[in-house]
């Protein structure tokens, strides 16, 4: 049946991709939910939460706030925290609550900028899609209201979209990212939304290249290109080193990777850099059609990922773990490579796996 | 810019009284700050016994969690848990759904795959729903009914509806009732009672137990002790339930009304006079008299040996943990020492601590946890030998620290005595 999950649970949803992008930037960011949802967000899908503080809050939505669509009482309550907190902007982030009572979120915009003297974004989530649609309305959101168009002056700096907890399963993964890049010449290497600000989000029309590493920063790195000209590429660059030993032993394997697209892709290049073996790159995220080769698959059902890998006779199926769960039949190898989205498992500083 | 916290003296907020207490205390005024301390109050099935786990109380139930995907998002972190994985299953809901409302349609047939799908047919089915069908207005009891009849098992509803979660019937007073549900009229049996209001046993040398087997008492069941389904069913022959937790007097109510089984009410105290007292209570109602010396006496010597070795210790208290921030303030002010922060919900039931609280600490400082302004806590402002609740940890990272969020329930004489021996322990462990 779709949408039923006999084995596996709900990945990362839209808001929380959302809150993924903002959690660096210095704003307030506030979840249009009673309470369940920022739980989820801040108790699950965001690792930073335990480690730095964010301005995030819940909207605390009762059901006659709902019912009347008392937005007044929102805007009332978020001038009052902005005055508590210090704060640049803020982003009010849609739910299913919203979704439900069809919140008007460009007058609640609209409303909250005047009343809190304060720019404003909204992010109209319904916690039905997944957490990539999230991240890539927030990046455009952002790059759309933020970037200074009258930074003429390029440095020798690249911008990196789409670096996310969610899409890189590591709490510093931006900090390999930043070394990685340096290394290559770079003075500057801008993460937008992982340990970077919105000054440096605000200045990204200086950069000379835009490094897209997961689907959900293509529509901003396409708007970047069109609006300031700016090239952008995709690449991975943060390949695990553990991985790239496990990938020399898949010589002759019928091999199915699965994460999301970008580093699906980046772990097929390196197999097929030692191996001339047939790869599927699959996911359960945005598959964008740039990136996508003719066997590449999208996976939608349970059963049907189920299916897929039985009638393909893959060898080795490389993704995450947890994934195996819906894999009864499945009795090749998995290779285990952690997707922070699927199970809520990330890296630490110290190369172990924790949830 | 430095930015303040909100806090309150005891003093102040006592002399404010019940009719004033400040818009920066009640959440319903506010942003929420889901404070790392504060996560699992706020979201009724984020952490612990929330909605999703305590919905499976019933032996041999699993549940169907029908909802966007975000709501069922963290219960990945519950399946971790023993026992949990193969009891968890979702009917995803899309954009169509939530506003058509045609998700209801596809639950018979979801709960019969599921059921199917096992290799032992399911004791109950709890349908889990959220605040989107808070809002459609969901006529849950008839879709649950509809789901039982076609799929030949018992199907009930599970409110996680965190709309409503400072309504007239909040999701855990809910759910509380949902899973005596099942229970069906019996033949009463006069020594057998139940302990009713926790989905974990209380501590297992509670001298509740003794005290219940003293007037003759054969029989005690708990939820979380049945280890079948005929051993929960067998719940409905109680003579009497004891109910341990104000969110479950809706649960006792409807045994009332449905199985003729009365219910006395008892509050986890740390007030070694209160908890006597109770007692004392507990027997006029029944008509008998307990000897709870030998409890009582250990718990006081429990209280002492920590007061004796540390002497006026100050305490900072929260309320993610197993007592009533205010209660237990009150208590640790009694017996000698000091409380210089209560993080904790202000509300009118809270009064009748915080007024002795502000008698003889009227400059202790309550904070809520729920407070936007709670994100420029600085504990560097603040002084505390020793914490009680995960909350109050986080806001004193480097200080002596007791969870006491212990799942195994703590009561009365026996839940005091681990508590001071627990602070012992851990001043002890400061000390090195």
């Amino acid at each position: 049946m779709k949408g039923l999950l006999k084995y596996l649970s709900p990945f990362a949803p839209d808001q929380s991709g959302a809150v993924s992008v903002l959690y660096d930037l210095g704003g307030i960011t506030v979840i249009c939910d009673a309470g369940g949802c920022t739980g989820n967000i801040c108790g699950f899908d965001e690792p930073r939460w335990f480690v730095r503080k964010s301005a995030i809050f819940s909207a605390g939505l009762r059901d006659m706030d709902a019912i009347l669509g008392r937005d007044d009482r929102l805007i009332e309550k978020l001038k009052d925290t902005a005055q508590k907190v210090d704060a640049s902007f803020a982003a009010i982030i849609g739910t299913p609550v919203p979704a439900v009572i069809a919140t008007d979120f460009k007058a609640l915009k609209r409303m909250a900028e005047k009343r809190c003297q304060l720019p404003v974004i909204t992010v109209e989530c319904t916690g039905t899609e997944l957490y990539d649609t999230g991240e890539e309305e927030t990046y455009m959101e952002l790059f759309r209201k933020f970037v200074d168009p009258d930074v003429k002056e390029k440095e020798n700096a690249i911008g990196v979209i789409g670096a996310t907890p969610l899409n890189l399963s590591s709490v510093t993964a931006d900090e390999t990212i930043r070394h990685v890049l340096k290394e290559e010449g770079y003075d500057h290497v801008y993460c937008y939304g992982m340990g970077d600000g919105l000054d440096t989000l605000k200045k990204a029309a200086s950069v000379k290249k835009n490094l897209v590493v997961a689907p959900s920063g293509l529509k901003a790195a396409k708007y970047m290109e069109k609006t300031f000209g700016i090239p952008y590429e995709a690449g991975y660059p943060i390949l695990d080193k553990k991985l790239k030993k496990q990938i020399c032993d898949l010589n002759g394997k019928k091999i199915l990777v699965i994460h999301q697209q970008v580093m699906a892709n980046e772990i097929r290049k390196e197999i097929l850099k030692y191996h001339d073996v047939e790869v599927t790159a699959a996911t359960w995220f945005m598959q964008k059609k740039e990136w996508k080769q003719p066997q590449d698959v999208m996976l939608k059902t349970e059963q049907g990922f189920a299916d897929y890998v039985a009638e393909q006779q893959f060898d080795t199926v490389i993704g995450d773990a947890y994934l195996s769960l819906a894999l009864r039949e499945f009795d090749g190898e998995f290779i285990h490579v952690p997707h922070f989205a699927v199970s809520g498992e990330y890296e630490h500083d110290n190369g172990e796996i924790g949830i | 810019m430095e930015r303040e916290v909100y806090y309150i003296t005891a003093a102040e907020l006592a002399k404010r009284g019940k009719g004033q207490i400040p818009d920066e205390l009640l959440s319903s005024k506010h942003l929420i700050y889901s404070s790392p301390a504060t996560l699992s109050f706020n979201s009724p099935g984020a952490q612990g016994f929330g909605v999703k786990r305590a919905g499976l109380a019933i032996p041999g139930s699993v549940m169907l969690l029908v909802a966007p995907g975000c709501c069922g998002r963290n219960t990945t972190m519950l399946s971790k848990i023993g026992g949990y994985s193969e009891r968890f299953f979702y009917l995803l809901m899309d954009d169509t759904d939530i506003v058509t409302g045609r998700h209801l349609n596809k639950i018979s047939k979801a709960v019969k795959e599921v059921a199917d799908s096992l290799e032992e047919t399911p004791t109950a089915v709890m349908i889990c729903i959220t605040c989107v069908d808070a809002l459609l207005g969901t006529d849950m009891d008839r879709v649950c009914r509809k789901a039982s009849d076609y799929a030949g098992i018992p199907v009930l509803p599970c409110y996680m509806y965190a709309l409503t979660r400072e309504g007239r019937v909040p999701p855990m007073t809910q759910v509380r009732k949902s899973i005596y549900a099942l229970l069906e009229p019996r033949k009463k049996k006069p020594t057998t009672v139940n302990l009713i209001g926790e989905f974990a046993p209380f501590l297992d040398d509670s001298e509740l137990y003794d005290l219940l087997h003293q007037i003759g008492v054969k029989k005690i069941l708990e939820i979380a002790r049945c280890k079948d389904f005929e051993e929960y069913l067998s719940m409905a022959e109680a003579n009497f339930n004891l109910i341990l937790n104000p969110e479950a007097r809706l649960a006792a109510e409807d045994i009332k009304r449905r199985l003729g089984i009365p219910g006395i009410e008892l509050t986890r105290l740390y007030q070694i006079d209160k908890i006597h007292k109770q007692y004392e209570l507990l027997g006029g109602a029944l008509g008998v008299t307990f000897d709870d010396q030998k409890y009582y006496d250990s718990a006081k010597k429990a209280v002492d040996d920590f007061t004796e070795k540390y002497p006026n210790t100050t305490f900072a208290i929260g309320e993610c943990m197993n007592a009533g921030s205010f209660e237990l303030a009150l208590a640790l002010l009694r017996y000698g020492h000091q409380v210089s922060e209560i993080y904790g919900t202000v509300s009118d039931e809270n009064f009748i601590y915080i007024k002795k609280i502000a008698e003889l600490s009227p400059e202790t400082k309550i904070y809520t946890n729920l407070s936007p302004s709670m994100l420029n806590y600085d504990c560097s402002d603040s002084v505390a030998d020793i914490t009680i609740g995960k909350d109050a940890e986080y806001y004193h990272p480097d200080c002596v620290n007791v969870p006491w969020n212990q799942e195994r329930q703590p009561f009365g004489y026996s839940g005091l005595r681990h508590l001071f021996e627990e602070l012992t322990e851990a001043m002890e462990r400061g000390e090195q």
